[in-house]
């Protein structure tokens, strides 16, 4: 079978060449529109965001002056704040976006792969009716959807009201505080949806002989689901922490709804909103974001380095 | 690609010529608000034009402005208003500057971008002959700071910065002995709030050091300020928002740094049902010595319906629809007979919230956040984004 496609793929039909090259080309053209969509979409603004962070300022209007010629490039202010991030007062914004990331994608992977593994494996008939419920969050708007935890967190609000029912605490905490686990607690949230679709798309397509073949071998339920199950579905997790990974590294929204603007809360997007937004130095927002940028794209090549590797050892 | 001190110094001096020269905002921008060539539009449209045929496009902070004055302008000329908002000033000069935006008026521009703006050739001078309610504006905006003889400008809404609170959970004698101080006091940690504004939040903490250049260029008294509000956050666990408008009607804040025009809109817009409005306080300097600030109504130099666009702004400022204005955003329009009496007298505004009704000696003994200089601005933001940083 691997040989089979590896013919097919380096060209090794040998009975219809010319067909094969136009075959090729015909897919190619039909690649071109979201190859092109991908560079005005992300390479142009990527682009734009470098000639923003290593540009200048209108003197008299203050607002962004890109330098489009890299020759013209001034990086003194991106070194200004390099040395903010590593070593200065945006350290600790950093450490606190990775670490607010970091435990949200844990409690994403609690919830959550229960949950695609159940709907993927076990949920039977009910499978549709489960995905549809997975999928009902996005008909409303993130920004609603913090709003209405605003409302239900508050002193007064349903959580505390079900808490003290429960005599779970005083009843009377304060949620939106400027705490941590409100804000992880709204990233969850927030995301898991997210999270949960590509990991269900992954364990979906799990072959169900594999986990039969070591059932019948003795393993245990616990033992399959550890030495089969888990680390098939590694590249579903990674893509699925990928694709939650990044945009909440960049989120401002769900911990300034959830904290009032707590500053124990900050996170690299609400940095980036002022300067770009709310000051005249537009070229400290983009050059944090390109450090941003940078620390993502270590974890996305991670991730790519480990499904090509996975790739290569299905193919062995 | 940075300009140097001494291109700026430079930039600086042409900068100050060509407004000496035709543009009456010298004072405004100073010798150090600005560097580069001025591009400042310096004719009014001429007098008797009929109004355009619209739609009219206003640049406007959310809601700002009463949807019922809106409707009235609308009935009365038969056309459209189209409302872009935004939610900081330096976002509105951006959308106009690179033309994301284009509309007829700004008409919540700040007074200390003011002057770039018109060095910039963003916006037009208005023709008063167009604007005869103009009359109706307080005296004290004659001849603004920012704007000699009104040539760009018509204030639009004005107000002071102090601190609001709940009376019922504060002795207002408290509030009145301790002032700014008790934004630090740690009994009200985690029900106080600061303005999300770099120079509203710096300002306070230097009108509570009893430093009252609220456009201080000294390094040492900003990072002074800047590492005082830093003991807000473990302190205080402060909220850096501007939601005070809300959030202490509704109870959510006890004590906030806030803007007058938020307890006036919130006393009759966001407290619960059946709360009384005394129930909020506003505090400000006995001396009236703290920050008054006021929002302008402009014409945009490159608007497609200017003449519809001064009528607006006349119309706004018409004193029954200034009153109606008031009655649902709270900020107070500077308009002669809006004074406290009157807008108690008809219950728009509570006696315990007399003081947040501008009067003349406030607004003229208010300090006013003036243009600071690029690189002092950017020494402010960098404290204020420090401060945020937690």
């Amino acid at each position: 079978m691997a040989d089979a496609t590896t013919a097919a793929v380096t060209g090794g039909d040998a009975t219809a060449p010319g067909g094969h090259r136009s075959g090729t080309a015909f897919w190619a053209a039909l690649a071109s529109p979201g190859s092109l969509l991908l560079v005005a979409l992300f390479v142009v603004p990527a682009y734009a965001i470098l000639a923003v962070a290593f540009g200048g300022i209108d003197p008299i209007l203050r607002t962004t002056v890109p330098a489009w010629n890299p020759l013209d490039w001034d990086l003194e202010r991106f070194g200004d704040v390099v040395s903010r991030v590593f070593g200065g007062d945006l350290t600790r914004v950093f450490l606190r976006t990775g670490i607010f990331a970091g435990l949200a994608l844990v409690g994403c992977f609690v919830i959550g792969y229960p949950v695609a593994y159940y709907v993927a494996r076990k949920a039977g008939r009910n499978r549709g009716l489960l995905l549809g419920l997975l999928v009902l969050p996005f008909w409303i708007s993130y920004l609603m959807r913090m709003l209405a935890w605003v409302n239900l967190l508050q002193t007064d609000g349903f959580i505390n009201r079900i808490l003290g029912w429960l005599h779970l605490g005083s009843g009377n905490r304060n949620w939106l505080d400027g705490d941590w686990p409100t804000v992880v607690f709204g990233l969850v949230y927030g995301y898991i949806p997210f999270f949960i679709l590509p990991l269900y798309a992954a364990l979906e397509r799990l072959d169900g002989r594999l986990i039969e073949a070591s059932r019948d071998l003795g393993a245990s339920s616990a033992s399959t689901f550890l030495r089969v199950t888990l680390p098939l579905s590694i590249p579903g997790l990674m893509a699925a922490s990928v694709i939650i990974l990044l945009p909440m590294c960049g989120d401002y929204y769900t911990n300034t709804y959830l904290t009032g603007g707590s500053p124990r809360t900050e996170m690299v997007g609400n940095q980036i909103e002022f300067f770009l937004r709310g000051s005249s130095q537009p070229q400290a927002g983009a050059s944090l974001v390109i450090i941003l940028m940078a620390f993502l794209t270590i974890a996305m090549a991670y991730y790519l380095a480990s499904v090509a590797r996975s790739q290569r050892e299905s193919a062995s | 690609m940075a300009t140097d001190r001494r291109q700026f110094i430079h930039r600086s001096a042409q900068f100050g010529v060509l407004l000496g020269a035709g543009v009456p905002l010298l004072q405004a921008c100073g010798s150090s608000d600005s560097g580069g060539d001025s591009k400042a539009v310096t004719d009014a449209i001429e007098d008797g034009l009929k109004p355009e045929g619209g739609p009219l496009r206003i640049l406007n902070y959310a809601d700002y402005v009463n949807p019922d004055t809106v409707a009235s302008f609308e009935a009365q000329y038969g056309v459209k208003i189209e409302i872009t908002t935004f939610d900081v000033d330096a976002e509105a000069v951006t959308k106009l500057a690179n033309g994301s935006v284009e509309v007829d008026v700004f008409q919540s521009a700040a007074p200390n971008t003011l002057g770039r703006l018109i060095a910039g050739g963003l916006l037009q001078p208005l023709n008063a002959s167009y604007i005869p309610n103009k009359a109706n504006v307080l005296p004290t905006f004659d001849n603004p700071w920012y704007d000699e003889g009104s040539a760009y400008t018509v204030p639009y809404t004005v107000f002071s910065s102090g601190i609001g609170y709940r009376t019922d959970r504060i002795d207002p004698a408290k509030v009145e002995e301790l002032g700014w101080e008790i934004l630090w006091d740690p009994e009200y940690k985690g029900v106080t709030s600061i303005l999300d504004d770099y120079r509203e939040g710096l300002s306070m903490a230097l009108l509570r050091q009893g430093i009252t250049d609220v456009n201080t260029t000294d390094k040492a008294l900003i990072e002074q300020a800047g590492a005082d509000l830093g003991e807000l956050t473990g302190l205080m666990n402060i909220k850096v928002n501007i939601e005070g408008y809300k959030d202490i009607p509704e109870g959510a804040t006890t004590l906030a740094h806030t803007w007058s025009g938020d307890l006036l809109a919130g006393a009759y817009s966001y407290l619960p049902e059946g709360t009384d409005p005394s129930v909020l306080g506003w505090w400000y300097p006995s001396d009236d010595v703290g920050v008054v600030n006021n929002d302008c109504m402009t014409v945009t130099a490159n608007a497609k319906n200017p003449v519809l666009g001064h009528l607006w702004i006349n119309h706004l400022i018409d004193v029954a629809n200034a009153e109606e204005n008031f009655s649902w955003n709270g900020y107070l329009p500077p308009i002669t007979g809006l004074d406290a009496d009157y807008l108690i007298e008809n219950e728009y505004a509570p006696e315990n919230l007399r003081a947040a009704v501008l009067d003349d000696a406030i607004i003229s003994k208010g300090l006013r956040f003036e243009p600071l200089d690029m690189e002092t601005n950017q020494l402010w933001e960098r404290t204020w984004s420090a401060f945020t940083a937690g």
